[in-house]
Parts: structure tokens; C-alpha cells; sequence
């Protein structure tokens, strides 16, 4: 076989595998401007690590970056088990069976998160004895913020996967959400940064997205030890529990809407 | 009392397409026929913004066109068609998978819109591409969970479970992991799973399709035997297989470009669709000769006989003769001719329509091709 041959065989691969990723329009298009978000992040992050964050939790900047990291693993199976969890096969044959959504979500992402939360304990254990972290943990009030970032999460994971069943790829909706998540929700760095980064009161936008407030609830209770008799920190969870209680149903509407809608096209089957 | 397993009514479906109007004219795209909606070019007011929402802005293709059906409670019922002629979504219509946008459906008098729970307890399918089963656990295991879904208890699904792998002959493997069963068993492993809740109505989409002969026999004597016949379950079932229509199919319809277009048992569709039937007598050896030659003239004449070709040798030897005669047509006057003209029979022989010719004849098509392009056909 001749090595011209072979090179268009090469070729013909790179050919069918351009063609089927830019059939996934959003997907292509999304891919490209998260290569410039993540530039933006990590630029920041090289930009004030070190720096104490001491502007809200009172804690140095490796303790807040290893609990963000931990946060981050144990949510990030609640927002990507459903959808990784769906394929046609599967969601044809569940729908089949007449299940309700909450059990197929909530089924769907609880060994994740289980298996999330066995190994939160090893993160933070190598954050503190390999690095160093210093936490300052209410365990009741770490408890709250994790069922409160559950439910929170449980509701993006339902608005996700609804979009995900019509898009058959990545969402706009979940796209937005986790660009401005990168952005703004203070994964790794604090919040109160965009102001000094943007400008003055840009921070304000954070507090509009709901993942701020998993990793603010979740940073407050392991780093500043917070007691939950003070009206000032019960603000903060009722804030929290604000954004749960509109999210959940909003998220069970856009499943079922997902599912009706993909039922109405015939693409419940389809990748 | 319900008196049908099965009744759709002017059913109809659209799907959204990519087709577009080219020059004015409406595109064809698969089996159906495309239609170009008034909302079809793009979103130009909150009505389009709604209806791309939705899901419902044009252009559509249309896979079913007004079916009616009626599927009596116990009956084994066929649907047959070509390729994109509407099977599969008409199935998948009837278990609650894909919505449809006019007419009615009802399964055991529960409409398929309206009471879909209702639905799912009286119906199930098994549908060939959807497995939905984890690779890593047994059969059993498999089926344990989805016993779950179903809402069985666990007693109830334990003797449900022995019941069916011992009804489908796959105890043995039961505890194999998924991922070691073969084809056969994977579909019997499918079968295990529909039949989890005791529905009395089972969908069948290809059922035998990538099986191998002796597992294809074997699924089907399964269905027949055992669901149709021990169990007494309504079967619907979507095939190009005519052997296995006509082997356990009480009944067929045959679809195509989303239309029923002949629906009856398997004997009535293959005599009515022709009005004739060849006939072939073979006699021994005999010189064709004048007389002969006035006999196939004076056969050509009878009322009943649409053609007679005289087959002979280039010896001149008169070998035989075939007939196509009106399928009622009182055969013994034919043979009185013959014989009066001396000759000596040796064979007779009469060819029924085959059940493939009648559907090559209704659909223009072989089955198992993809349906044409273009408007209906007979």
C-alpha cells in the first residue's frame, strides 16, 4: 500500500470525524469560546494564588482552593450523572416502565454521589496533610450545605439533561450556566476578585447563579466554622434554600418538557 | 367491555424535517411525503419562537397518513411494509414513545395521549435496538432491577423471574453476566424483561431480525406457542419476514408510505389480490398436431381462461400446456376438453399466490426495500 494512500486514509478519518463534530453545531461552537474561558481562569488563578482570601472566609488561599476542589467532585456527579447516564436504549426503556422523573434523576446520580462523598474525605485529608489546608468545619452546617447544593444541582442536572434530550449535545443553557459558573461563581477564586478583575460591583452578578451558592454554603460551613443560631449565616442558607426550591421544579418542568418535546419529533431513540 | 386489544383512528404523524421547498416544490425525503409548514422558514414571530420550542415548526415529513386498525384481545397481529413505510413509528406510537399529532389510539380502551400510565400497564414492547441492560450484571440481575421499576414486590418478582427464564429457556444462563449471551439470548433476555409485568398486549418491533435461523424458529414458536397460545397475550408485531407473517400471524395489515393499505388474514390477502391462477397440465408424449392446435383455440375461448400456452418441444412434441384461469373457475371443464381430444394427463398442477407476491403486487416493492420516493403507488 502506498504511503500517499495511507495519508488519504488518515485523511478520510479526519474528514468523517470534522464532519460528525460539526453536525453538533452548539457543541462546536461552545467548544471554541471555552478555550478562551479557560485561558481567562487560569490566567486569574495564576494571578492571586497565594493571595490570602481573607475578604471572606477569613482563610489562606490553599484552604479555600482545596475545599473548592473537593466541592467540585462531589458536585460535579449530580450535574453530569443523568446526562451520562442517558442513551436512547436506556431512556427508552425506562420511560417504558412508567417511572416518575424525580426517581429516574435522583436514581440516576445517587451511586455517583455516593461514591462522590467517600472520596470527598481523601481530598480533603491530602488538602490538609500534603498541602497543608486549614479547615474550620461546622459539621451540622456542612451537612445543611450539602443537601442544599444537592437539591440545587439536582435542578440544573434535570434543566441539563431536558436540553441534552432535544440537543442531543452540549445545551446552550447548561453551556451558559457553566461559562458563567467559570466565570463568576468563585471555583477558584473568591468572588469578591471580579470587582478589583471587571469592575466595581460585578461580583453582584455571582450571587445571581445558583452554583455561588454551593460553594459559598459549603466554604462558609468547612472554613469559617459558622454558627447557625446567627441570623446573619441563616440569611445565607435561606438564600440558598431560595434557589433550590425555584430550581427543582424548574428543572422537572424542562425534563419533561425535553422528554415530550423529543417524543413529539421521534428522537427519543437518537443520539 | 373493550372489544378491541388495539384501535387506532385516523392516526396520523409528522416529523420535523430538514428538507427544504427547492424551487417551489416539495422535497421527498425517506418514505413519507414532506410537507411545507406556513411556519416552516424560520422564526418570524412569537408564534414561530413558540412553535420551535415546542418542537412543532415545520417542514414535516409525514411517516403515518390516517391509520385505522382494529387488534382483537388475543389476536397475533402483523404489520408488514417496506422499509420507512411507518412500522416502526407506529409501534412506538402505541407504547407511549413517540406522540402523535391526529386521530386516536387506544390500547385496551386507555387513549395512548391521555392515559399513558394506564397504557404501560396494559402493553409492552420489545424493541430490538432498545436494550437498556447493564452489561456487567447477570440476566437475572438485569431483570431484578427493572422488576423494581415495574413496582414488583420482591417475592412477586423473584417467582416472576424463575417463571419467565424457565418460560424462555434461559435458567441456565441466568447468572451469566449480560455481556457473555449471544444475540438469541439477548432478545430472550428483552422478551423476559416485557413480560416482567404480565401485560396482556406485547409489541414486537422485528422480533426475529439478526437472530439465525434455528434461534429465529425458536423466538418464533415462543411467541406463538407459548404467548399467543398458552398464555392467550394480543401480539402486535412489525416484520418484512413474510414467512414468519404468514406462519403466526392470525392476522396482517400492510403498510405503506404510511397508509394501511390491505388488511386481512394471510390466505385473503394472497387470493384477493389476484383474480387469476396459473394452471400447468403435463401430458405424455404426443405430435402436436391440427386438432391440437383448434383445442387451444377452443380453451382460449372458454369464459374463466385469461391465456393458454401450448409448450412444445422442438420435436413438435406436445409436452404440456398452462392456463391462467379466474381462480373460481370450475377446472373440470377444461380437462373435459382435453381429454376429448385424446390426450393422456400426466400432471396436473395448480400455483397458489405466494404471500410475497401479494405484497410485491400491493406495494409495488420487495420487502425489506426502502419505500420510494414520490406519491402513493398500487
Amino acid at each position: 500500500m502506498s504511503m500517499g494512500l495511507k495519508l488519504k486514509q488518515i485523511a478520510a478519518f479526519t474528514k468523517r470525524d470534522f464532519y460528525s463534530w460539526s453536525t453538533y453545531k452548539t457543541a462546536m461552537i461552545t467548544q471554541l469560546i471555552n478555550v478562551f474561558i479557560g485561558v481567562f481562569s487560569w490566567g486569574v488563578n495564576a494571578t492571586y494564588v497565594q493571595r490570602p482570601v481573607s475578604e471572606m472566609y477569613g482563610s489562606d488561599y490553599i484552604s479555600f482552593l482545596v475545599v473548592g476542589i473537593a466541592i467540585g467532585n462531589l458536585i460535579m456527579p449530580l450535574v453530569q450523572g443523568v446526562e451520562r447516564q442517558l442513551n436512547p436504549w436506556t431512556l427508552e426503556t425506562i420511560l417504558m416502565t412508567g417511572l416518575s422523573t424525580p426517581v429516574f434523576v435522583i436514581g440516576n446520580v445517587m451511586w455517583n454521589y455516593l461514591f462522590s462523598v467517600i472520596t470527598f474525605v481523601p481530598y480533603i485529608l491530602i488538602g490538609i496533610f500534603v498541602f497543608g489546608a486549614k479547615l474550620n468545619m461546622n459539621v451540622v452546617a456542612t451537612i445543611i450545605a450539602f443537601a442544599i447544593s444537592a437539591a440545587i444541582l439536582m435542578g440544573l442536572a434535570m434543566i441539563s439533561t431536558g436540553m441534552r434530550i432535544v440537543t442531543k449535545s452540549t445545551d446552550p443553557v447548561t453551556w451558559a450556566i457553566n461559562v458563567l459558573q467559570n466565570l463568576f461563581s468563585g471555583i477558584s477564586f473568591p468572588v469578591v476578585f471580579l470587582d478589583s478583575i471587571f469592575f466595581p460591583g460585578a461580583s453582584a452578578i455571582s450571587w445571581l447563579l445558583p452554583q455561588t451558592w454551593v460553594y459559598h454554603l459549603c466554604r462558609l460551613s468547612m472554613l469559617t466554622n459558622p454558627s447557625l443560631l446567627d441570623p446573619a449565616i441563616q440569611i445565607q442558607f435561606l438564600k440558598g434554600v431560595i434557589f433550590a426550591v425555584i430550581l427543582f421544579p424548574i428543572g422537572l418542568k424542562i425534563f419533561n418538557w425535553g422528554v415530550t418535546r423529543s417524543k413529539r419529533e421521534g428522537t427519543l431513540g437518537w443520539y | 367491555m373493550v372489544d378491541y386489544a388495539i384501535e387506532t383512528i385516523e392516526l396520523v404523524k409528522r416529523y420535523p424535517t430538514s428538507a427544504r421547498r427547492e424551487g417551489g416544490g416539495v422535497v421527498f425525503q425517506g418514505g413519507g411525503r414532506v410537507l411545507i409548514s406556513g411556519r416552516g422558514g424560520g422564526v418570524q414571530s412569537f408564534g414561530g419562537i413558540l412553535s420551535a420550542i415546542r418542537g412543532t415548526k415545520g417542514p414535516f415529513i409525514e411517516a403515518l397518513h390516517g391509520v385505522n386498525l382494529k387488534v382483537k384481545k388475543g389476536e397475533t397481529f402483523g404489520i408488514l411494509g417496506p422499509n420507512g413505510a411507518g412500522k416502526t413509528t407506529l409501534i412506538k406510537i402505541l407504547c407511549t414513545l413517540v406522540l402523535h399529532d391526529e386521530g386516536e389510539a387506544y390500547v385496551n380502551g386507555f387513549d395512548i395521549k391521555k392515559e399513558p400510565d394506564k397504557v404501560l400497564k396494559n402493553l409492552q414492547a420489545v424493541l430490538p435496538e432498545s436494550r437498556g441492560f447493564s452489561w456487567r450484571l447477570t440476566g437475572r440481575q438485569n431483570l431484578a432491577f427493572y422488576a423494581l421499576l415495574y413496582g414488583l414486590g420482591d417475592k412477586e418478582a423473584e417467582e416472576r423471574i424463575n417463571y419467565l427464564l424457565e418460560f424462555t429457556g434461559l435458567e441456565d444462563r441466568a447468572d451469566d453476566m449480560y455481556q457473555r449471551y449471544s444475540t438469541g439470548m439477548q432478545r430472550k433476555l428483552l422478551l423476559c424483561r416485557a413480560l416482567l409485568r404480565d401485560t396482556p398486549i406485547l409489541l414486537f418491533d422485528e422480533p426475529t431480525v439478526g437472530l439465525d435461523a434455528s434461534s429465529a424458529a425458536e423466538f418464533r414458536g415462543l411467541l406463538h406457542d407459548k404467548m399467543a397460545g398458552e398464555e392467550g397475550k394480543t401480539i402486535f408485531l412489525s416484520t418484512h419476514n413474510l414467512v414468519e407473517a404468514q406462519q403466526i400471524c392470525d392476522r396482517i395489515a400492510i403498510i405503506d408510505r404510511g397508509k394501511i393499505t390491505a388488511c386481512d388474514t394471510p390466505d385473503n390477502i394472497r387470493y384477493k389480490m389476484f383474480d387469476e391462477m396459473p394452471l400447468y397440465i403435463t401430458f405424455y408424449d404426443v405430435e402436436f398436431s391440427e386438432e391440437h392446435e383448434k383445442m387451444v383455440v377452443m380453451l382460449q375461448e372458454m369464459p374463466g381462461v385469461y391465456g393458454v400456452t401450448p409448450e412444445i418441444d422442438h420435436d413438435k412434441s406436445f409436452r404440456g400446456i398452462s392456463i391462467r384461469v379466474d381462480k373460481n373457475m370450475n377446472l373440470s371443464s377444461i380437462l373435459e376438453i382435453i381429454l376429448k381430444n385424446g390426450l393422456k394427463i400426466r400432471k396436473i398442477n395448480t400455483q397458489e399466490p405466494t404471500l410475497e407476491e401479494a405484497f410485491i403486487a400491493i406495494t409495488g416493492q420487495h420487502p425489506g426495500e426502502p419505500s420510494p420516493r414520490g406519491g402513493r403507488r398500487r
